[in-house]
């Protein structure tokens, strides 16, 4: 059910975001999401598909996701880690640290249209 | 002379990077809430875990701690069935049911939909009691003050490594049911260790809601919160 939100939340701030005209060249929607989004890239293209058997206005517009790994970075040394196992703590000097500056994405990162 | 087109150019593909946030509809009502509940300085507190880890106990017995000290309300969401509301309007408060209908999780919108049902000027403390689970509430902020995740001896210690997101964007856990630690193959310090290592600022108590154990300290902290937000 999850899915099924998002897809329709996406619609809806497409809808808002785009005129009329322009929402009816739109070709592809580019989704960057972060492995912390518990967004599963295939069961959101199920759910995206079925939405258009519903509403079949955007059935032509081809939804394409991108997952982004986790990273972080150290507040105090700067380094960047690859956060892996969920650990979140500093590869370089071993302090714990939230500041996540990849892979928590939600994002319509971009939008291709027809001309 | 062979005119020079100034037709737009055919086939190409224009692009336009928005950068939205997918949830952005979500982070709006959000933020109505929150500024809501700033105005009527009511303190709001988002209460996930799995189903069955003890949350509406947990409401029941901090309602019959607290009402005589404070005025409290609850919301509670859950796919069907009103057993819940019920179940925390027993011991005297008012409690709201949000039938969800089969969805996972609670919406800011369904939040602010009911909001008018509350005399909130006059609610010091108002929990959103979200639907049991892990995954998906993670994901919608509600615009609550803090975020506080059961997670009952009965479950099993590994969860804050296979929900990290929850576990990330909660500012409290409570091990709940901990007068089943003897009965239990569960580790609170593994447990803590898994959950500092994903959130090293996360706060922890222990509860039992049936004998009373670490209610004391839960309702405190709670009191101490509220009188943060009264400013």
């Amino acid at each position: 059910m999850h899915e099924t939100s998002i897809v329709n939340s996406i619609m809806r701030t497409l809808e808002q975001q785009f005129e009329t005209e322009k929402l009816n060249k739109m070709k592809v929607i580019h989704l960057k999401v972060g492995i912390l989004s518990n967004i599963e890239p295939r069961l959101l293209y199920n759910a995206y598909e079925a939405s258009h058997m519903m509403n079949p206005k955007y059935q032509n517009v081809q939804l394409k996701i991108e997952m982004t790994e986790l990273k972080i970075q150290c507040e105090f040394c700067d380094h960047i880690t690859d956060v892996e196992k969920y650990r979140f703590i500093c590869d370089k000097c071993e302090k714990p640290s939230k500041n996540v500056i990849q892979g928590e994405e939600m994002l319509i990162h971009k939008v291709e249209f027809n001309d | 002379m062979i005119e020079k087109s100034t037709k737009a150019a055919r086939g190409t593909v224009q692009c336009e990077n928005t950068n939205i946030n997918l949830l952005k509809a979500n982070d709006f009502v959000a933020d109505i809430i929150k500024k809501e509940m700033a105005k009527t300085k009511t303190l709001l507190i988002n209460i996930t875990s799995s189903a069955g880890s003890g949350k509406t106990t947990l409401m029941q017995k901090t309602a019959q701690k607290l009402k005589d000290k404070i005025t409290m309300a609850v919301m509670v969401g859950d796919l069907e069935t009103e057993r819940d509301a019920d179940r925390i309007r027993e011991t005297g408060i008012q409690a709201l049911q949000i039938v969800t209908g089969g969805i996972c999780h609670l919406e800011a919108q369904m939040i602010h939909q009911v909001l008018d049902q509350f005399d909130l000027p006059n609610i010091d403390l108002l929990f959103i009691e979200n639907v049991g689970n892990l995954v998906c509430p993670s994901s919608f902020d509600l615009g609550e003050d803090y975020r506080v995740t059961l997670m009952a001896t009965t479950e099993g210690d590994d969860k804050p490594k296979k929900y990290p997101k929850m576990f990330l964007t909660s500012d409290m856990m409570l091990v709940s049911k901990a007068d089943l630690l003897p009965y239990v193959p569960f580790s609170v310090e593994a447990v803590i260790k898994d959950a500092r290592e994903v959130n090293y600022e996360i706060e922890v108590l222990q509860v039992a809601s049936t004998t009373g154990e670490g209610i004391d300290e839960w309702c405190d902290w709670l009191l101490e919160k509220i009188e943060q937000k009264k400013g």
